[in-house]
């Protein structure tokens, strides 16, 4: 099953400020696993592009809040997934562009391994 | 000693009233700034009231005057436009009692007083006169400027600082009650619908694409020119805590906040204070730094036929600022050498730049400006200081790169396209504000 995670940064990342829960440790082994990721801030793109390239992640993409239907448009997955903090900036825009959504501390236990294969 | 807001009489409002009578009589010669924060960390540290300290304690030294020869002291006592204690939260009494109080727990946290900076600056022994300049540091400076000129002080600080709390900005206190007094609801930055501040400057923005057919997205090369600049600003947030340029890319794919105002063109808050000390002419040849000298100073108060103020209603507002900066000091547009004019929204900037007649440019010119060399190494520098921009909501960086750039004392931001001799700063708003004419020589 393909699976694209969106992350934003502040608040959600531990690289952010302020810092969030979710490790880039944890990043790297999502996308080892062959997941889809990237990031979706208010950070600028090119800051975002220098955090993941700073972590020696190779991001899949990043973009600014309200470009999610932009991600899902450009990468064909099975399930769409966006991790946040806000409720009026993450979990609002990830649902009106139909990505599901996880809170970071629920984001921890890393729940999309858990997720049935067949996602019906 | 009881502090109290400037009377009308100290300002410069109209058109003929002439030449500044002060003009080249009172001088800048100090400079101090407190680090930047995001926002208050909770401690007796590092409240408002220890960056104001801080930042006068730098001031002082950096003019090298003795403590105990000051004997003025204008600010500020408003230390936000956002960030409001809220309603019922418990004062942290053991950062209140750090400190020498006055009467208001807040004073030094969340508001700022004269009699607190007194009580907690022994060294100020000879401060005889206070005033208080509201609303910002364009404001303090040119009531500082006044009262030096008048006589009132010979050797005056000016402060202006800012403190940010936990949470969103416009979310507590008077933001979160069910009524405000209309008088708030219209206030700068405000609407009586609850919309973003950047709204009303948004809507001014909109109707002058349209008039002129201009484009937001041509407002990039200025903001990416501003974050340049602010990153040569090392007294500034962004180079202290996220050196990050901001691309044309990055700008242009920035989230609405208030269409056609983006993400980034509301500026950062930030905790940070600012301190200047000036003085007569006279006394500012013996001290440490080159003295630059006020010109003049002008203020616009313009108000709305309606609830907001139209673009018409703008551009005839800055146009007038523009003549009564220029007449006070004597001088005409060609006489400027940059300018430093609020950005605190970046779609206002142009206004201020069209309104001074900057480069000989008229209404609907600024931003196609905007796509020539505008920076600090060319002609025409535009925001040589990168403004709040550039380096987060102070409201003051503007003033410190007039008084660097002639001081020869800006750095990496150093002008070099042409020689910086005169300059003028000021703001907020495009329909009221308060601007200085700094200058190399005091004629």
């Amino acid at each position: 099953m393909a699976i694209l995670i969106s992350f934003d940064i502040d608040g959600t990342l531990e690289v952010g400020d302020p810092p969030g829960v979710l490790t880039m440790e944890l990043v790297r082994k999502t996308q080892k696993s062959g997941i889809l990721v990237g990031s979706c801030s208010d950070r600028p793109i090119s800051g975002q592009r220098a955090i993941w390239e700073k972590h020696g992640i190779a991001y899949d993409f990043a973009v600014s809040k309200h470009q999610l239907p932009d991600v899902k448009a450009k990468f064909e997955a099975d399930v769409y997934y966006h991790i946040g903090d806000r409720e009026d900036l993450d979990r609002q825009y990830a649902l009106a562009a139909g990505f599901e959504f996880f809170w970071p501390d629920e984001a921890v236990s890393e729940p999309w391994l858990n997720r049935d294969a067949d996602p019906k | 000693m009881t502090t109290e807001n400037a009377p009308v009489s100290m300002y410069r409002t109209t058109e003929g009233m002439g030449v500044w009578e002060h003009k080249g009589k009172v001088a800048a010669v100090g400079i101090g700034h407190s680090p930047t924060t995001r926002r208050w960390d909770g401690t007796a540290e590092n409240t408002m009231g220890a960056n104001s300290i801080f930042a006068l304690r730098q001031a002082i030294e950096d003019a090298g005057v003795n403590p105990a020869d000051i004997d003025g002291l204008v600010l500020d006592p408003v230390t936000t436009t956002g960030a409001h204690w809220p309603e019922g939260q418990d004062i942290p009494m053991d950062v209140v009692n750090a400190y020498n109080q006055t009467d208001d727990p807040l004073d030094g946290i969340a508001k700022l007083s004269a009699e607190w900076i007194l009580k907690n600056m022994p060294e100020l022994t000879n401060v005889k006169f206070t005033m208080y300049g509201m609303g910002c540091m364009s404001h303090a400076i040119v009531v500082a400027a006044q009262a030096v000129g008048e006589g009132r002080t010979h050797t005056c600080l000016v402060l202006k600082s800012w403190h940010n709390l936990e949470g969103r900005y416009n979310q507590a206190g008077i933001s979160a009650t069910d009524t405000v007094p209309g008088t708030f609801a219209v206030s700068p930055g405000r609407t009586l619908w609850g919309a973003p501040g950047s709204y009303g400057t948004a809507l001014q923005f909109a109707e002058y694409c349209r008039k002129y057919g201009k484009s937001h997205d041509m407002m990039a090369p200025f903001m990416a020119n501003s974050r340049r600049n602010g990153l040569m600003f090392p007294e500034g947030y962004w180079a202290q805590h996220r050196p990050e340029q901001l691309t044309a890319e990055d700008y242009v794919n920035a989230r609405w906040i208030a269409k056609p105002a983006n993400l980034f063109d509301n500026d950062i808050p930030i905790m940070v204070s600012g301190a200047y000390l000036f003085t007569t002419a006279e006394r500012a040849k013996d001290m440490k730094q080159k003295p630059v000298y006020i010109l003049n100073h002008a203020s616009s108060r313009g108000s709305q036929r309606s609830i907001l103020p139209t673009l018409d209603e703008v551009e005839k507002e800055t146009a007038e600022t523009g003549r009564k900066i220029y007449e006070g000091a004597g001088i005409t547009p060609a006489d400027l050498s940059f300018e430093n004019m609020y950005d605190g929204f970046a779609l206002f900037h142009q206004f201020h730049l069209e309104g001074l007649r900057f480069r000989g440019m008229q209404n609907g010119d600024a931003l196609d400006f905007y796509q020539t060399d505008i920076s600090i190494e060319g002609p025409n520098p535009v925001l040589p200081s990168g403004g709040n921009i550039g380096s987060g909501r102070s409201r003051f960086w503007m003033h410190t790169d007039c008084i660097q750039q002639i001081q020869g004392r800006a750095g990496a931001r150093a002008i070099t396209g042409v020689k910086p001799e005169i300059g003028v700063s000021g703001g907020p708003m495009p329909m009221g504000g308060n601007f200085t004419v700094w200058s190399a020589t005091p004629d």
